[in-house]
């Protein structure tokens, strides 16, 4: 039995060293507040690390051992996608955070593959980011949000970028950085994180379905990370929304419900019954072993906690848990 | 057919004869001469949906047609008053309400009705509850997910619903159509609709629930639109952030989950897989039937929609379609 994490995050030892001593990282500083949690400071963002998060490599690589995951597939941490900043700043923590990723993925390479980040705010340099991740470092493909600044990424100034990875082969995954759509309701119960990351990523795919980039990129590869949100259980009413949408040159030619087995999903959705609902609703062979590696919101013992599920046959934890990311990611 | 469905949207005659005469009706007007569409506020503009505007009898005969034996009325949301005064919004409340009572007297066996409550002003909210359902004999009151920005959780609305609990009272939530939190992020492509109404819905049984409402008031009577949204599907993530979170802990002692079966849902899920899941989830006594009258077209019909469904037992389809709110609405079917 083989297991593969689609969604585990690197906060970069390049970070932790260089904030040592009250230093910076491209701007980026760091405290500790009257309990010793470590907080990241980002402009003027405030976010607390995990202690996990400043685990080396070999500390993480006992950690999977023991929860009895194979591979991580890194990707950044996603309070440092930086899309807020100035661009050249988040084109060298890009840099710096994956020339760190593909270091860990040389040093082990049946333990790691990577991810990139990308300095989103500047398309042009994404895109040169991106190939050069691709091309020379062997990366697998990059983290994006889903949004940049205020934009949804089915904005035409992105179709360039959509081409480029389509081009690559490279897995675009979507995660959420820079606060959810709930944050503008209400901060209380976590809930921007555990109602605002599903908000956002069913927003991510209908506005790549109804934008038309999914028609523009037909082999564009794409996973919607915590299961794809509210996708697939809200796909009717997305439905009907598409039946009433005007016409428009993006607006696709079949209901966005055509479009679900186009995206891949991460199996983190807590529960066994929704598990099912979304292996039923776009496939076994679209969902992939994710666990949130280092956050509190990861899942308690991963891999014990899809073999145990009776309601999955064995064959569909196999494609989950390894098949699948083996045939997507060329692994 | 037996049956009664828990949202369905109407304009009241007062509300319409003012208009008609180029009159304001609390601050709202057409905005042409066709009566299309009616201006709410700056930045609101509600499009007017014919059926919104049948007579009782006219309204009758298009049940007749869909197979609904009973209607629970209220006035459609996009028109609540939240934003005008304290004053303006309990004098357009008694209005609406007594209109809605008065459309309801028309058919007694074929309408009950839902209040609209000035929320801006939590004690004559409370008073006007009071009126509505004791005085006029309407079922509840239908509530928008959020106060003028605030979240249904805020403690001053604590008493609001200790007096709903006592009254027996039951309440309908359902957000704003259009103007919803969506559009803090885009306006594209009616997602306003077809996610952020959901999201609204589940943000509204997340609040009654984190906000320990569900708790305190064990007995209180909450039915959600649209299935509460995702709210079930998502509900793991929400009691994994109860586990890791201790903001999330502040006013409840056990997981959201937990408290879910404690609310009513209607159908409006839009997938017979969906609505299975929420069954499953939230149990078959607290699924009802509501069909978003007029602005969904079921097919055929609500009820024949309801019906056609293979994967839900001829029991269950009894329950959600009459047995349910006969027993939480105090309202009796005949067929």
């Amino acid at each position: 039995m083989r297991s593969i994490d689609i969604h585990a995050h690197l906060t970069p030892q390049r970070f932790w060293r260089a904030t040592e001593n009250g230093g910076d990282w491209h701007s980026l500083r760091r405290e500790q507040d009257a309990r010793g949690r470590q907080i990241a400071i980002v402009g003027d963002r405030r976010g607390g690390l995990p202690p996990k998060a400043r685990w080396t490599a070999e500390e993480r690589l006992a950690d999977m051992d023991s929860l009895g995951v194979d591979m991580h597939v890194l990707s950044p941490y996603s309070g440092f996608y930086n899309y807020g900043l100035d661009a050249s700043v988040a084109a060298a923590t890009s840099r710096d955070s994956n020339d760190e990723i593909a270091e860990m993925a040389n040093a082990w390479p049946d333990r790691f593959a990577g991810l990139g980040t990308l300095p989103m705010q500047d398309v042009n340099a994404a895109i040169a980011e991106l190939e050069r991740i691709m091309t020379t470092m062997g990366f697998k493909g990059a983290m994006i949000d889903d949004k940049v600044n205020g934009k949804l990424l089915d904005e035409p100034e992105f179709l360039p970028f959509w081409k480029a990875a389509e081009q690559m082969g490279a897995l675009i995954l979507f995660h959420q950085g820079d606060g959810t759509l709930v944050d503008f309701r209400t901060d209380k119960f976590h809930l921007p994180n555990s109602i605002g990351n599903l908000a956002d990523r069913t927003i991510t795919f209908c506005s790549l379905v109804m934008g038309g980039v999914m028609d523009a990129c037909p082999d564009l590869k794409i996973c919607l990370s915590h299961g794809g949100g509210y996708t697939c259980y809200n796909i009717g009413r997305i439905d009907r929304g598409w039946q009433g949408a005007p016409d428009s040159p993006t607006k696709p030619p079949m209901p966005p419900s055509e479009y679900l087995r186009r995206f891949h999903y991460d199996c983190i959705v807590y529960t066994e019954e929704s598990l099912r609902f979304l292996i039923d609703t776009v496939g076994a062979d679209r969902v992939l072993f994710g666990t949130d590696w280092p956050y509190d919101m990861e899942f308690d013992w991963p891999v014990s906690w899809v073999l145990s599920l009776e309601k999955i046959t064995q064959e569909e934890k196999d494609l989950i848990l390894w098949k699948n990311l083996e045939n997507l990611l060329g692994l | 057919m037996r049956s009664i469905d828990i949202h369905a949207h109407t304009f009241t005659p007062t509300m319409l004869k003012t208009m008609a005469a180029g009159q304001e009706w609390y601050g709202m007007k057409y905005t042409d001469a066709d009566q299309r569409n009616i201006f709410v506020r700056e930045g609101k503009i509600v499009n007017v949906h014919p059926k919104c505007r049948f007579t009782p009898e006219e309204r009758v005969a298009d049940m007749d047609q869909l197979g609904t034996e009973v209607q629970v009325i209220a006035i459609h949301t996009p028109v609540f008053g939240y934003h005008l005064s304290p004053a303006d919004g309990l004098a357009q409340a008694r209005e609406v309400n007594d209109d809605i009572a008065a459309f309801a007297k028309e058919a007694p066996t074929r309408f009950a009705g839902m209040a609209t409550l000035p929320m801006q002003d939590v004690g004559a909210a409370i008073a006007e509850l009071d009126r509505a359902v004791n005085t006029l004999g309407l079922k509840g009151a239908e509530l928008d997910t959020v106060v003028n920005g605030k979240t249904w959780d805020e403690p001053e609305f604590l008493p609001f619903f200790k007096a709903a609990e006592s009254m027996g009272a039951t309440l309908f939530y359902h957000p704003q159509p259009q103007h919803n939190l969506m559009l803090e992020r885009t306006a594209k492509y009616g997602l306003n609709n077809s996610v952020g109404v959901p999201v609204e819905d589940t943000l509204l049984v997340a609040a009654l629930i984190y906000g320990g409402v569900m708790e305190n008031c064990p007995d209180l009577k909450v039915c959600v639109a649209h299935g509460g949204g995702p709210a079930c599907f998502g509900m793991g993530r929400m009691d994994r952030g109860w586990q890791v979170r201790s903001e999330a802990r502040v006013n409840i002692s056990r997981p959201p989950s937990y408290y879910q079966s404690r609310l009513y849902y209607d159908i409006v899920v839009m997938s017979e897989r969906s609505l299975r899941f929420l069954i499953d989830q939230v149990g078959i006594e607290r699924v009802v039937l509501g069909s978003d009258y007029p602005f969904v077209g079921w097919d055929p019909s609500p009820t024949g929609w309801l019906q056609s469904l293979e994967s839900i037992t001829q029991e269950e389809k009894d329950m959600i379609l009459w047995k349910n709110l006969e027993k939480l609405l105090g309202i009796e079917t005949t067929g």
